[in-house]
C-alpha cells in the first residue's frame, strides 16, 4: 500500500516531498540558495554532490531539525516549519554518524528509538522485536552497541530508523565506512522498506554508483541544483561515450575533439580530461590516433560520476 | 500519549546509563561520605556547632544535598554529551520535541538525584539520630532537591556545547554552589559578600530544608525554603526552554562534510 502524499498533478503519484525555494544561510554563509524538489511517495531519489554542496542541509530542513531561511517545504503535505511534529511521525532519520547510545545494547536502543517515536508500552517491544528479525540483528539483541562492528553498528542505525515503519526514510551518507557486505545488506534493508510498504527514500551519497539504481538523481553544487533528473537521462545528456584522456598533448587533442563537433562535455580532472562525446567512436580513435603525447585513451559508456564532474565541477577551457 | 513515551524512553536510557556507570555512581557516593565521615570526623573536635552539635551531624545534611546536587546536575548536564555525540538530535527529531526531551531529562536527573541523596539519607543514623517521620519528610525535602539540581543542570547544559567545558563547569559551578550554600559551614560566620552569595543561592535553601527535617537549627523558616526552590526550579525550567537551541546542534559546528 503507498502512504498518503502531498498534492500532486491528477493521476501522478501523490508527493512525499514538495520543496519550493527551499533555502538556508548559516551567518553570511548561503548553504542551500533556492532548493526546488518534488519527489513522488514510494520513489527513491539518490542527492548527490561535493562536500559543502547542500545536501546535510537539505536533509534537516527536510527533517525539521532546522529552520528555513527562505522558501518552503512539505513532507506528506504538512509544512515543515508549521507541522513539526506531524512530519516527523512520519520520518525515519539517518544521520551520517550512527546515532546509538554506546552504552545500551541493541534491544534497549531499540526501545529507546520506538519510545521516542512515540510507541509506548508492550507495542515498542512487539516493534522492537519485529524489527531485530526484520533486520537480522536477534542474535545481537543483547549485546552492547560499542562493542558491535561498525557494519552491524550503521544495521542497527538502519533497524532504529525503521522501527516505525516510517512512510518517507531520510538517509544521509549511510554506507560510508562500510564493507560491501554490510552496503548489500544495508541496501536490501532498505529495498524491502520500498517495495514491503512503499517507503519513499530520499539519500544522499558520494558512492555515485550507489545511485544508479535511484529513480532520480538529484546533483547539488553550491547550495543549488545542477541536475535533476533519472540516471539514464543524466548519462545520456553527457554524450553517448566518454573519452578519458591523459598526457602532454591531452590539451590538444580535446582542442581537436571541440574542433571537430564531438565534444558535449568537458572536465579536466588530477588525472587528465574526462570528455562525453556524441558521434562516431571512430572519428575520435582517428583524432587520437593522429595526436601526439596521448600516454591514455580509453572510451567508454557514460557513467553517474560523468554526470558529477561535469554538472557539479567548474568547466576549464582547453 | 507520544510524549509520555517519550520521557519514558529517556528516563530508562538515563536510569540504564547510570548503573552502567559504576565509576562514576560510585564516586558520586563516595564524596559526601567522605566529607561527612573522614574529614568531619576531623572537624569534630575543632568546630563548635550550634545547638551543641556534633560537625559530622551538622554536616550531614549537607552530605545529602551533596549527592543529590552531583547526581542530578551532572546528570542533566549530560545534555552536552549527546548534543556532541549526536543523541540529542535523535531526541529532537521525536515528534514530542524539545518541551518532552528537556521534561525527560528534567526527571531522569531528579530520579537519579534523588536515589543518590536517599542512599546517602538511608546511612543518616550513622551520624544522626531520626526518627521515621523525620527520615519521611528529609525523603520528601530530597525530592524538592534533586528536582532543583535537575533544573539547574539543564539550564547550565543549554548554551554549553562542547565537552570539554565539562570539568569546568564542575569547578566553576558546581564547587561554588556547593561550598556557598552552608552546607559545610554555617553561612553566618562567612563575610558580607559570601554571604549575601549564599542568600541568592539555592543549594542554602536545599541544606535548610534538610536540615527543618532533621530538627537541626535552620535558618529560614521552612516555607521560605521549599517556596524559593520552587520557584528555582520553575524559573530554571523556564529559562531553559527559552536558551535551549535545537539547532546548536547542526549550526554552532564547524562545516562538516556533506553539508
Amino acid at each position: 500500500m503507498r502512504p498518503a502524499g502531498g498534492a500532486a498533478a491528477p493521476g501522478a503519484a501523490p508527493l512525499a516531498i514538495h520543496a519550493e525555494g527551499l533555502g538556508r544561510d548559516y551567518g553570511p554563509t548561503r548553504a542551500l540558495d533556492a532548493l526546488d524538489l518534488r519527489v513522488p511517495a514510494g520513489s527513491l531519489v539518490g542527492l548527490v554532490g561535493p562536500n559543502g554542496a547542500g545536501k546535510t542541509t537539505t536533509m534537516l530542513l527536510l527533517a525539521t531539525l532546522l529552520a528555513p531561511s527562505r522558501g518552503s517545504a512539505r513532507v506528506f503535505d504538512r509544512d515543515v516549519t508549521r507541522d513539526r511534529a506531524g512530519v516527523r511521525r512520519r520520518l525515519g532519520l539517518v544521520f551520517q554518524e550512527p546515532s546509538m547510545d554506546g552504552l545500551l545494547t541493541v534491544e534497549e536502543n531499540l526501545l529507546f528509538a520506538g519510545r521516542l517515536a512515540g510507541i509506548g508500552g508492550q507495542a515498542a517491544w512487539t516493534a522492537v522485536r519485529q524489527t531485530m528479525a526484520r533486520t537480522g540483528l536477534t542474535a545481537r539483541a543483547e549485546q552492547p552497541i560499542r562493542q558491535l562492528s561498525g557494519g552491524w553498528r550503521r544495521l542497527a542505525d538502519i533497524a532504529r530508523a525503521t522501527l516505525h515503519r516510517p512512510d518517507l526514510l531520510i538517509l544521509d551518507e549511510p554506507t560510508v565506512g562500510l564493507d560491501p557486505e554490510h552496503r548489500d545488506r544495508m541496501w536490501s534493508l532498505l529495498d524491502a522498506e520500498r517495495r514491503d510498504r512503499g517507503a519513499t527514500i530520499l539519500f544522499s551519497t558520494h558512492y555515485l554508483s550507489e545511485a544508479e539504481p535511484a529513480d532520480r538523481v538529484v546533483m547539488l553544487a553550491r547550495g543549488a541544483v545542477v541536475a535533476d533528473a533519472p540516471p539514464a537521462a543524466l548519462r545520456a545528456d553527457i554524450g553517448e561515450q566518454v573519452a578519458e584522456i591523459d598526457g602532454p598533448g591531452a590539451d590538444a587533442l580535446v582542442a581537436g575533439l571541440r574542433d571537430a563537433g564531438l565534444v558535449v562535455m568537458a572536465h579536466r580532472a588530477e588525472r587528465g580530461w574526462r570528455v562525453g562525446l556524441s558521434g562516431s567512436r571512430e572519428r575520435v580513435t582517428e583524432l587520437a590516433g593522429a595526436a601526439p603525447g596521448i600516454a591514455r585513451l580509453s572510451i567508454r559508456s557514460p557513467t553517474l560520476e560523468d554526470v558529477y564532474f561535469a554538472r557539479t565541477q567548474v568547466p576549464v577551457e582547453a | 500519549m507520544s510524549g509520555a513515551a517519550t520521557v519514558q524512553g529517556i528516563v530508562v536510557r538515563d536510569l540504564i546509563r547510570t548503573t552502567r556507570q559504576r565509576s562514576r555512581l560510585v564516586a558520586g557516593l563516595a564524596r559526601p561520605f567522605i566529607w561527612v565521615f573522614l574529614i568531619g570526623a576531623g572537624f569534630n573536635s575543632i568546630a563548635r556547632i550550634e545547638g551543641g552539635l556534633s560537625y559530622q551531624a551538622f554536616a550531614y545534611p549537607g552530605g545529602i544535598v551533596m549527592a543529590a546536587l552531583f547526581g542530578g546536575m551532572l546528570t542533566a548536564i549530560s545534555t552536552v554529551y549527546d548534543r556532541e555525540f549526536g543523541m540529542l538530535r535523535l531526541m529532537l527529531a521525536s515528534p514530542s520535541g524539545v518541551s518532552a526531551v528537556l521534561a525527560g531529562r528534567t526527571l531522569s536527573a531528579t530520579i537519579i538525584g534523588g536515589v543518590q541523596g536517599g542512599i546517602v539519607l538511608a546511612c543518616a543514623s550513622l551520624a544522626v539520630r531520626l526518627t521515621l517521620p523525620q527520615y519521611a519528610a528529609a525523603a520528601a525535602a530530597l525530592v524538592l532537591a534533586s528536582l532543583t539540581s535537575a533544573t539547574l543542570g539543564l539550564l547550565v547544559a543549554a548554551r554549553l556545547t562542547s565537552v570539554e567545558n565539562f570539568g569546568g563547569v564542575i569547578n566553576i559551578v558546581l564547587f561554588p554552589l556547593f561550598f556557598v550554600s552552608g552546607a559545610l559551614y554555617p553561612t553566618a560566620g562567612l563575610p558580607g559578600p559570601l554571604r549575601a552569595l549564599a542568600r541568592v543561592n539555592p543549594v542554602t535553601y536545599m541544606v535548610d530544608l534538610i536540615r527543618h527535617t532533621f530538627g537541626q537549627p535552620a535558618e529560614f523558616a521552612l516555607a521560605v525554603d521549599v517556596g524559593v526552590l520552587v520557584i528555582a526550579a520553575v524559573a530554571a525550567f523556564g529559562l531553559t526552554a527559552m536558551l535551549f537551541d535545537p539547532e546548536q546542534r547542526f549550526v554552532g559546528r564547524k562545516p562538516e562534510r556533506g553539508r
